[in-house]
């Protein structure tokens, strides 16, 4: 209880809050980068049986690609000083985190995008829509995700769960540090969650509304 | 030429072996002797061109010395004048000769190949003298300074050895030939390019602490923000430093380089320079005891070969296959034009890492399958069951492992067995599985307990729990079951945060003390994507034998 009212008292929940922003920007980049290589895949998945085959591989390697690998994979292969045409593009701690989640997002995204592609198609708008939750539901899962970038140096929420953990040597004063750190990220992950609910709870609305009649208004 | 003029400067010195203690016993008596020699040649061998280095040294009047222009209290530029340990060092041996100093800026990448294509005569440069260097420059004994690897953090966590180390994370930079030893006595290392960001890596928190030669922290330490906030914590790894000379054609001036260090050391020299320019002294103090020793002056005013600090150890025994390796590579570079750096196959500690790194990757994602799977069924019967309360619980369980982060809930699981057991490697793999197992397994069986309950609501089942009814559950929630499994394969990786000592822990060991980061972690990304993909492959099929077993019922 005492540790719990020193935490609470000192910088450790803003700094977890300010950290846990560089979460969110981690995870927004990641899911960007997603969509952008992850549209052309649904395009694909939702054409024919050809388009299919040519696509199946390259979901079938993204899928496969272990986040945690791929990000000691590009933090080593990328040279610190790579540049083009003498501009400085060596890709920060935070970058290589978004960029090795970016396998994930991105077949999440052929996934889903093809099933809302091929609603569309069927006259199902509505069906088509739930590809927005299942989106904020990537988001919030790449939020989480983003926690991986504690282990090269980036200063995100669980590197300052962990930083903060290691001024307390008993087990029972961490596990209060970690504690707090889960309820941090658990607020934010159930959340998002509720907010999908929600946005699904009001599609299903919306489709049973729409095969009444009813305008709503 | 040169060889007559070796055998001269040997005939000199055994001459003056032979001449009686009262003449031939103090290294003074040995340089002065060996200089007039020179001298009294000069000018006529000055031209000669296979004159030794030390010729041409007197005759020119002056001592080209290899010198870095931005290593902190060792040798900076400021203002256009340099400063630091290695500078006042030249300086005073150039005194010693009687000749001027002239600086020849080197980087430790150019400082041996700048001898060799006679750029310098000397190197006075930061250089830490191994036996892989000794096959490329003539070293001069006594070393002129020792430093060390020294772990820094901050002035508020208690570190005083190894064993306050285990399982935490050092900050180092690629290459550090005291990675090697970091990493076998396992603690993890996080890898920067350059030492100047450990430092700031420090201040920022995002190292805690950080392992670098105690040279280059000296002078971050005697800095008041610095020094207020972190200190030395505990030294290990002593690399003699060495002033080196042209492998050949040099003899002559490393015997005189050899007897003006020794000289310096009994003497003080380089202890009253050491103090000057503020750097660590303990070396010094102790080499300047051990040649005021009578017995560590040999008999022709050299140093005593027993009161020597042999080149540091640097090569690792190389494997039983490495004729064979290098030949593929060689091939790989005739045919291809480029060969992949492949160090875990070229020393028998890389080896022996990766092979133990494969092993407890496959042990870990076996570990962590049947982990999820237990925790799965286990975490689904619960849920269930027709008691609330215990569902209550089981649901408050998967409400907060969804809510931890993968590497916080690896964090508290690996503490809460460190605290259990006698932490080891084997500990950090077991922790690892139970964590991946539990986050893994309690998603599944909540997926399982949902299944439990849509089918009650279907046949219109009563609160109780049967197995039919259990089994009916397992088997409608199989593709959430399975993707979990790949969830809990494509996981593993991260348990080398918190030490396990798997693939990925083994390769980053092994690629901080040598080269070949592409081909390494190329590797272990192609390793886990096949494993990821087996994995897979076995969960279609179980699921394509259990769909056929359920049509066949």
């Amino acid at each position: 209880m005492i540790t719990l009212m020193q935490l609470l008292k000192s910088d450790y929940p803003a700094d977890l809050a300010s950290a846990m922003v560089v979460n969110f920007q981690i995870a927004g980049l990641a899911l960007a980068i997603g969509l952008a290589l992850g549209f052309p895949l649904a395009l694909a998945l939702a054409g024919g049986k050809g388009w299919r085959r040519a696509v199946a591989p390259v979901l079938g390697i993204l899928r496969a690609a272990p986040t945690f690998v791929v990000m000691f994979f590009l933090l080593n292969v990328i040279p610190r000083d790579f540049a083009i045409a003498g501009i400085p593009l060596a890709p920060s701690g935070a970058m290589i985190v978004a960029l090795s989640l970016a396998p994930y997002a991105a077949s999440y995204v052929g996934d889903n995008g093809s099933d809302a592609i091929r609603a569309l198609r069927q006259g199902s708008p509505d069906r088509a829509l739930l590809f927005l939750p299942n989106i904020v539901r990537a988001f919030f899962v790449l939020v989480m995700s983003s926690s991986t970038g504690a282990a090269i140096g980036v200063n995100e929420g669980v590197s300052v769960v962990l930083r903060q953990a290691e001024h307390w040597p008993d087990l029972g004063d961490k596990l209060v540090v970690f504690a707090i750190g889960v309820l941090a990220f658990g607020i934010v992950f159930q959340a998002g969650f509720a907010l999908m609910r929600l946005s699904v709870a009001w599609l299903g609305r919306r489709r049973r509304t729409g095969q009444t009649g009813q305008t709503g208004v | 030429m040169r060889i007559l003029l070796a055998r001269w400067l040997a005939g000199v010195l055994l001459a003056l072996a032979l001449v009686g203690p009262a003449l031939a016993q103090s290294p003074e008596s040995t340089l002065n002797a060996l200089l007039g020699e020179v001298r009294a040649g000069m000018p006529a061998n000055c031209d000669a061109p296979e004159a030794d280095a030390l010729v041409r040294v007197l005759c020119s009047g002056h001592l080209r010395v290899g010198v870095r222009d931005s290593y902190p209290l060792f040798a900076t530029v400021q203002d256009g004048e340099r400063h630091g340990y290695d500078i006042d060092v030249a300086r005073a041996i150039a005194q010693r000769l009687g000749v001027e100093p002239v600086w020849i800026p080197v980087k430790p990448a150019t400082r041996i190949s700048t001898l060799a294509e006679g750029g310098a005569d000397v190197v006075i440069a930061t250089m830490g003298h191994n036996t892989r260097r000794d096959a490329e420059a003539t070293f001069i004994r006594p070393h002129y300074y020792q430093s060390e690897t020294t772990i820094v953090g901050p002035k508020s966590i208690q570190i005083h050895s190894w064993d306050d180390l285990f399982n935490r994370t050092v900050c180092t930079t690629i290459g550090n030939y005291a990675n090697a030893r970091i990493v076998s006595r396992d603690v993890r290392v996080m890898l920067y390019d350059a030492a100047g960001r450990l430092p700031e890596a420090l201040r920022d928190g995002t190292c805690r602490l950080a392992a670098q030669d105690d040279s280059f922290f000296a002078a971050y330490l005697a800095q008041d923000g610095f020094g207020d906030q972190f200190e030395r914590k505990f030294g290990f790894d002593q690399v003699p430093w060495g002033m080196a000379v042209a492998a050949d054609g040099a003899d002559g001036l490393a015997q005189a380089l050899e007897l003006v260090s020794l000289i310096m050391h009994r003497d003080g020299g380089f202890l009253e320079i050491a103090q000057r320019d503020g750097i660590f002294t303990e070396f010094l103090q102790s080499q300047q005891a051990l040649f005021n020793n009578p017995e560590c002056i040999g008999a022709a005013g050299f140093a005593a070969p027993d009161c020597l600090i042999p080149a540091l150890e640097a090569d690792p025994p190389p494997t039983a296959f490495l004729p064979q390796v290098e030949a593929f590579l060689a091939w790989t570079k005739d045919t291809f034009g480029v060969s992949p750096a492949l160090p875990m196959l070229m020393t028998q500690p890389a080896w022996d890492l990766f092979i133990a790194g494969v092993v407890n990757s496959l042990i870990l994602v076996a570990g962590a399958l049947a982990a999820t799977l237990a925790f799965a069924l286990f975490v689904g019967f619960i849920s269930a069951l027709p008691y609330r309360p215990v569902r209550f619980l089981a649901w408050l369980v998967v409400v907060t492992l969804q809510s931890s982060p993968v590497l916080l809930t690896l964090v508290v699981v690996t503490a809460v067995a460190q605290a259990l057991f006698t932490y080891s490697s084997a500990v950090a793999l077991g922790a690892a599985i139970v964590a991946l197992g539990l986050m893994n397994g309690c998603n599944a069986g909540q997926a399982i307990g949902e299944a439990a309950e849509s089918i009650r609501r279907e046949r219109g089942l009563g609160r109780g729990l049967t197995m039919p009814l259990f089994g009916a559950a397992v088997s409608r929630s199989l593709t959430q079951l399975l993707s979990f499994l790949v969830n809990a394969a494509k996981g593993t990786p991260v348990a080398s945060f918190t030490g396990a000592p798997e693939l990925l822990a083994a390769l980053t060991d092994i690629t901080s003390f040598a080269a070949g980061r592409v081909a390494t972690y190329t590797i272990v990304l192609v390793f886990y994507m096949i494993v990821v993909w087996f994995v897979v492959w076995v969960c279609n099929r179980v699921r394509a034998r259990i769909e056929r077993t359920g049509a066949g019922a």
